[in-house]
């Protein structure tokens, strides 16, 4: 048997458990830089605000309901997220984190009598501790388990938990299931189904797997039989290391300065250069973007990337940051307002699978390798940023997020107070 | 695979050992006990959080100005528990007493009378938030 905890309307939820006062009022969290809604909770739903929506399509509902907006804090939904995963482990041997709200548990060789209200305890225990409520689903396999978390949504009266073995009930749950909502089927393969009249879980599971081969391929085939109940899907305990790595941010205005705008970009390489090292990773290349505000449309756009190519696979901050800032020297057209920019390091190699090769300079290599392990153990003893490369500047991205709640489990300047 | 020769060349304890390396081994070598606060203070790290102290109600339950208390919100509330309290949008630590069908939240400073029992009622937003674990003060 497996279990899904997904954190309902996770962001939502992790404000709301240092604001009680927001319980039953619409509510919504924003993207970086206080772009697109991210996290609705069920009262925002309702008023009909889509996920990914721009604050300012909805600036009518939020004055005219009003709605609690918040600017992302992720240092406090990251910190809420490992309480959950810390209480979780207690539920069973093995975990797969899948994202910041969604945590798989294997719950083989484990011997439960009524897994029911087993599954009712952990979402008990989740709320009790970290005040975050979480939908607990027991399934035979990972997709049936997400779908079983989806019904204890639907329904307040499962208290939380749903365990969905028998045939016959998860014949009726599927049945009423749409397809699109399965996990593993995606918004490119549901034009497919509904174009040959299926729109059910149900439906999928009827047609013959042979056909879900030639239609969707072998994940098709993993999802149809997952379904069925046969798990087919890995279970991935371990860390997965990224095959890419990808920081980037809209500005609070546009910039138009090219030194502002290599500064930047200079510490996005830097973050994602100390994010390369800490999977233990070199890469062989590097994409550097920028581009002007699209809602913008009075205003001339521009949208361009640069792919740096690396002679030899590295990690090195140095060698990141200064590759990223000639590639941003090299893209800036002076005419443009500047609304975001980033850098994404692709094709990644394990660190010690890399054979050293014949044109390799090793004395510099190494001198290379050993300024970027101290840059990264005095950030990591001093603080992100104490110790930058001149092109940083003072470090700091220059972020939108006008309504972001105090960092009250990760700063001692913004634990909450209790008035006496 | 650098890493490591750095930290040999220029941490001060192996110029140490260099310089003992002829006398007795340190019997104490393999020992690596330690006092560690944050295992004493916090039994469930899943479970508990910080909070800043304003205000003097509390003083009789060594609750000062200023001070950080522990908060645990794992340990089930009882009749008498010390807890942080939520009642009607903001945060206070009260001692929780059950009166029949009432819960009464209580001050603890006889010095100062004007500090009233607060009694819920229904129409109280109110919920327990946590219970006080401990008090951190400078002294």
């Amino acid at each position: 048997m497996y279990a899904l905890a997904d954190c309902n309307n996770f962001f939502v939820s992790c404000e709301r458990v240092f604001r009680p006062d927001l319980n039953g009022k619409p509510v919504i969290v924003l993207s970086n830089n206080d772009g697109c809604t991210v996290a609705r909770s069920n009262e925002a739903k309702a008023l009909g605000i889509k996920m990914g929506v721009p604050l300012f399509k909805i600036r009518h509902l939020v004055e005219k309901h009003g709605v609690i907006v918040f600017s992302g804090n992720m240092a406090l939904y990251g910190d809420m997220s490992r309480r959950v995963r810390l209480t979780l482990q207690e539920f069973a041997p093995s975990l797969e984190v899948y994202s910041i709200d969604e945590v798989f548990l294997d719950l083989h060789g484990m011997q439960i009598e009524d897994l029911s209200s087993y599954a009712r305890e952990i979402s008990r225990i989740c709320l009790r501790n970290t005040g975050i409520p979480v939908s607990i689903g027991i399934s035979p396999t990972k997709t049936l388990a997400k779908i079983a978390s989806k019904l204890c949504k639907q329904y307040p009266k499962l208290q939380g938990g749903c365990y969905m073995h028998r045939p016959e009930d998860i014949e009726k749950v599927l049945r009423k299931f749409p397809v699109e909502d399965v996990w593993g089927i995606g918004r490119k393969t549901t034009p497919k189904l509904y174009q040959r009249g299926i729109r059910t879980a149900f439906d999928f599971v009827k047609i013959d797997e042979e056909r879900v081969r030639r239609l969707m391929g072998i994940t098709g085939v993993r999802t149809h039989r997952e379904l069925r109940g046969i798990p087919s899907i890995k279970f991935e305990d371990s860390v997965v290391t990224k095959q890419s790595i990808c920081v980037s941010s809209s500005f609070s205005k546009e910039i138009t300065d090219c030194k502002e705008l290599c500064s930047q970009v200079a510490n996005f390489a830097a973050k994602a250069a100390e994010k390369l090292r800490g999977q233990g990773s070199v890469a062989f290349e590097m994409m550097v973007f920028a581009m002007t505000n699209r809602f913008r449309e009075n205003m001339p756009q521009a949208y361009k990337s640069i792919l740096v190519p690396f002679v030899e696979p590295t990690g090195e901050q140095r060698t990141i940051v200064a590759a990223a800032v000639a590639a941003i020297r090299e893209l800036f057209d002076a005419r443009m307002a500047y609304k975001k920019a980033g850098v994404v390091i692709t094709r990644l190699e394990q660190r010690n699978q890399i054979t050293g090769s014949l044109f390799e300079d090793s004395e510099a290599a190494e001198r290379e390798s050993r300024i970027s392990y101290l840059i990264d153990s005095i950030n990591q003893q001093y603080g992100h940023g104490s110790i930058r490369i001149g092109v940083q500047g003072d470090g700091s991205i220059h972020k939108l997020s006008e309504h972001r709640s105090p960092h009250y489990t990760t700063l001692w300047s913004d634990i909450p107070t209790a008035s006496l | 695979m650098i890493p490591y020769e750095i930290e040999d060349n220029l941490s001060t304890e192996n110029w140490m050992v260099g310089d003992v390396k002829a006398g007795f081994p340190s019997p104490a070598e393999d020992i690596h006990e330690k006092l560690d606060l944050i295992k004493l203070l916090v039994r469930n790290p899943a479970s508990t959080f910080f909070f800043r102290i304003d205000g003097v109600s509390m003083v009789d339950a060594a609750m000062d100005e200023g001070d950080i208390i522990i908060v645990d919100r794992s340990i089930e509330p009882y009749n008498g528990c010390l807890a942080v309290c939520f009642i009607d949008g903001g945060y206070t630590v009260k001692r929780v007493e059950i009166h029949g069908k009432e819960l009464h939240l209580l001050p603890a400073n006889e010095s100062n009378r004007s500090y009233k029992p607060i009694i819920v009622t229904p129409d109280n937003q109110f919920m327990v938030w946590g219970l006080v674990t401990y008090v951190i003060k400078k002294v």
